[in-house]
């Protein structure tokens, strides 16, 4: 009896895998027409968009007969995801309803894999979107990369993108890629409330700022919030205060030198810098949860105890998409505002950190053309800064297109920097950007010796640099 | 009455000890479930423990994560597709494994060892390495991108398990039954699908629920052999997009968790009966 029934069961099975075969077999046409649907998300007016759906695919054909490699859809691969993903798509949409040409966004946290993968294989994606200009520079000198300045405006991209971006999605003296959207890395999150009920004033300098420290101390509170867990990338965010305090004790110069491995990790001016972030990171009274509470706790809940009441620490120092991570209902301008990270020695001033993500081409095809050119124009820009949690390193992306006042001031902060720097561990070779000034950061705040701390990450970069 | 208490009072200890094996494997998918139905600012704030006290007080609990996921645009295309890769994936790598098993316990033919050998020497080979080689090949066959891709994928990476567990379950089989039907002028096929297949159910559906679980779980391989758009994403790679690049709305994923796991759950419960079942016919009648 149960054989017959498992008999049943089996051949059902055989038959249904059988049926979804035929029905899968259509994919590769099918592609087309879903890529649009994707682009109507969160629009109430479905039924006019389904008639411009229509049209679009027509289009589509026509374009199609034309320019013989064409595809008609552009597949872009990417880390974005949940609103972020959205928002871009949304930017791409008036893209498509003008040229008929649609975005397939192809979204993954494990970027470097996937695209290394995808790249050796021969079937890269169109166009990628990398977080930061390291993976770039290693894909275009591999011959991967499609030069844009042979066909993009190079007037209107020298006119809008400050020269610094350029050259840093520049190779060999070729342009690769456009900057897109950029985290300003320089800010100190604050609850103004919170300040102005204890009396603080928003500091100017370090000193006022480690006397403010000592200050709420000596009130009885915790100034810092500090988290450094961030899975594989646990210590990131140790990095950035450090790179942050670099570029305002040695200056932008002796920046690039430790970025290109010019000077040693055991060098004063870096010491420096490891000094005074543990300074605060290693002081117990000044962290909240004190060292082992810095270590343990993940980078995005670490500000949340700025908004209890009383407050569990009064400052965060970390990158404008902190906000993200803010709990709910709290207001910006309000419950949080952010001040910049003050100047340490005066000569340098008040520079900016930034990371950003840069589009970058791998198929030379006419659609992946014309979408690059779209995505470097203001439009899309401004329609993502509408959405929120998005800062362009555009400068002819109008201020007034920013969702809020704060977001407004981080982008005026990152356009109008004097001094602009991207993050070095960003920059620096993987071995050690990503991994032992990583575990370095771990270490030291947990108590190492400094000294051997510094020999060991510059151990690992002498391999790394191939020196 | 005397021995029974005796007995249950033997066992208590054991059972004890099993109660509380059982108890700290759920933990973890506790305490996962109570972080699901929580508000984030919650979840952020204090552990999910801290909900125990006052277990019934239901204002600390929300359905937000779940409808926020369930609503999400392309759900239900999500899950269509997780089926369309993952039964095929399941049956295909088990019919062919089943035979081959058969012919590598019960069929004379030279080279039977080596050949196993090599099967079973595929267990240690790490899929990651064949990325790169068969996405490729898929390229020029015109295959990345298709179902029929990713079924032919799965396939070879579950086959040398399937072979090498069917193969150790074909060969426990009584050799009597088999040469008694021989003797009564049974062929291979008949002896195939007439004895060893309905002997070895409780062998198939634990290598069923295996093959499901791998492959409903798996987001490496049809991210790259599918890739992630909108059209072939299968619920995990949906799910994975649900989140940030940074991380932000991680506390969807505890209710994601949940509902990627419903399906799983249905089909091991189902086939657990047979599993049982098939364990106890098994054992021998003479």
């Amino acid at each position: 009896m149960s054989h017959r029934k498992l008999w049943v069961l089996f051949s059902l099975l055989i038959t249904v895998s059988l049926v979804l075969a035929a029905c899968a077999q259509p994919t590769p046409q099918v592609v087309k027409e879903t890529v649009v649907v994707t682009q109507v998300v969160e629009k109430p007016v479905e039924v006019t968009k389904v008639v411009e759906k229509e049209k679009t695919v027509e289009v589509t054909k026509v374009v199609e007969k034309e320019v013989p490699i064409s595809r008609g859809v552009v597949t872009v691969l990417g880390v974005w995801g949940g609103d972020e993903l959205s928002a871009f798509q949304e930017a791409v949409f008036p893209f498509t309803e003008e040229t008929g040409i649609g975005m397939a966004f192809e979204g993954t946290r494990d970027l470097a894999a996937v695209l290394t993968t995808r790249v050796e294989a021969g079937n890269p994606p169109d166009l990628a979107i990398l977080p930061n200009p390291g993976q770039m520079r290693e894909l275009a000198a591999a011959g991967k990369l499609v030069p844009i300045d042979t066909f993009m405006d190079m007037d209107t991209l020298k006119k809008n993108y400050a020269q610094a971006w350029l050259d840093l999605a520049s190779y060999d003296g070729k342009l690769y890629g456009v900057f897109y959207k950029v985290a300003n890395k320089s800010l100190v999150w604050y609850n103004p409330k919170a300040f102005e009920a204890a009396g603080y004033q928003v500091p100017t300098t370090w000193d006022e700022l480690i006397a403010l420290s000592d200050q709420i101390v000596a009130d009885g509170g915790t100034p810092w919030c500090i988290g450094l867990e961030s899975g594989a990338a646990s210590g990131w965010p140790g990095t950035d205060w450090i790179e942050d305090i670099m570029l305002r004790t040695a200056g932008p110069e002796v920046y690039d030198k430790w970025v290109n491995h010019e000077i040693p990790w055991t060098d004063p001016a870096i010491k420096r810098a490891w000094e005074l972030f543990g300074q605060i990171a290693r002081n117990e009274d000044y962290v909240y949860g004190g060292t082992t509470g810095v270590l343990s706790t993940f980078f995005g809940d670490s500000p949340a105890p700025m908004f209890d009441d009383p407050p569990g620490c009064y400052m965060h120092r970390q990158a404008s998409f902190i906000t993200g991570f803010f709990p709910e209902g709290v207001v910006a301008g309000e419950d949080y505002d952010f001040f910049p990270f003050p100047p340490i020695d005066e000569q340098w001033g008040t520079p900016v950190l930034g990371g950003a993500d840069l589009i970058v081409m791998f198929n030379d095809t006419p659609e992946a053309r014309k979408l690059m050119e779209y995505l470097a124009s203001p439009k899309p820009q401004e329609i993502w800064a509408g959405k929120g949690g998005f800062i362009s390193p555009n400068k002819a992306v109008s201020l007034d297109a920013y969702k809020d006042e704060l977001t407004r001031k981080i982008a005026q902060a990152v356009v109008s920097a004097e001094v602009f720097r991207f993050d070095a561990s960003d920059l620096m070779p993987a071995a050690v950007g990503a991994g032992s000034f990583w575990t370095g950061v771990l270490d030291y705040v947990g108590g190492a010796d400094l000294d051997a701390v510094l020999e060991e990450i510059e151990a690992s970069a002498q391999d790394a640099y191939g020196q | 009455m005397s021995p029974r208490l005796s007995k249950t009072l033997s066992r208590f200890p054991i059972h004890i000890v099993l109660i509380g094996m059982g108890l700290l494997w759920l933990t973890p998918s506790v305490g996962l479930l109570i972080s699901s139905i929580r508000p984030p600012d919650a979840v952020n704030q204090t552990g999910w423990w801290t909900v125990l006290p006052r277990l019934f007080d239901t204002s600390q609990y929300t359905l937000r994560n779940y409808q926020e996921i369930l609503g999400a645009q392309g759900m239900a295309l999500a899950f269509r597709n997780s089926l369309l890769i993952t039964i095929p994936s399941t049956i295909i790598p088990i019919a062919i494994a089943a035979f081959a098993a058969y012919a590598f316990a019960w069929m004379e033919f030279p080279g039977r060892q080596v050949l196993f050998v090599i099967v079973v020497g595929l267990l240690v080979v790490p899929l990651q390495m064949t990325l790169i080689p068969l996405l490729r090949a898929y390229n020029r066959l015109g295959l990345s991108g298709t179902f029929v891709g990713i079924w032919l994928a799965h396939t070879g990476y579950g086959l040398p398990f399937a072979v090498y567990l069917l193969r150790n379950f074909f060969g426990s089989l009584p050799r009597d039954l088999f040469e008694s039907a021989y003797l009564d002028g049974a062929s291979e096929f008949t002896a195939f699908f007439r004895l060893a297949l309905p002997l070895s159910v409780p062998a198939l559906a634990s290598l069923a629920i295996f093959q499901f679980l791998w492959v409903w779980n798996d987001l490496l391989v049809a991210l790259i052999y599918l890739g992630g758009t909108e059209q072939v994403a299968p619920l995990t790679l949906k799910l994975s997009s649900l989140v940030n690049s940074l991380g932000q709305n991680w506390h969807l994923l505890t209710a994601a968790a949940f509902i990627s796991m419903a399906l799983p759950l249905v089909v091991f419960f189902s086939l657990q009966r047979y599993f049982v079942r098939g364990i106890l016919a098994g054992s021998v009648k003479g």
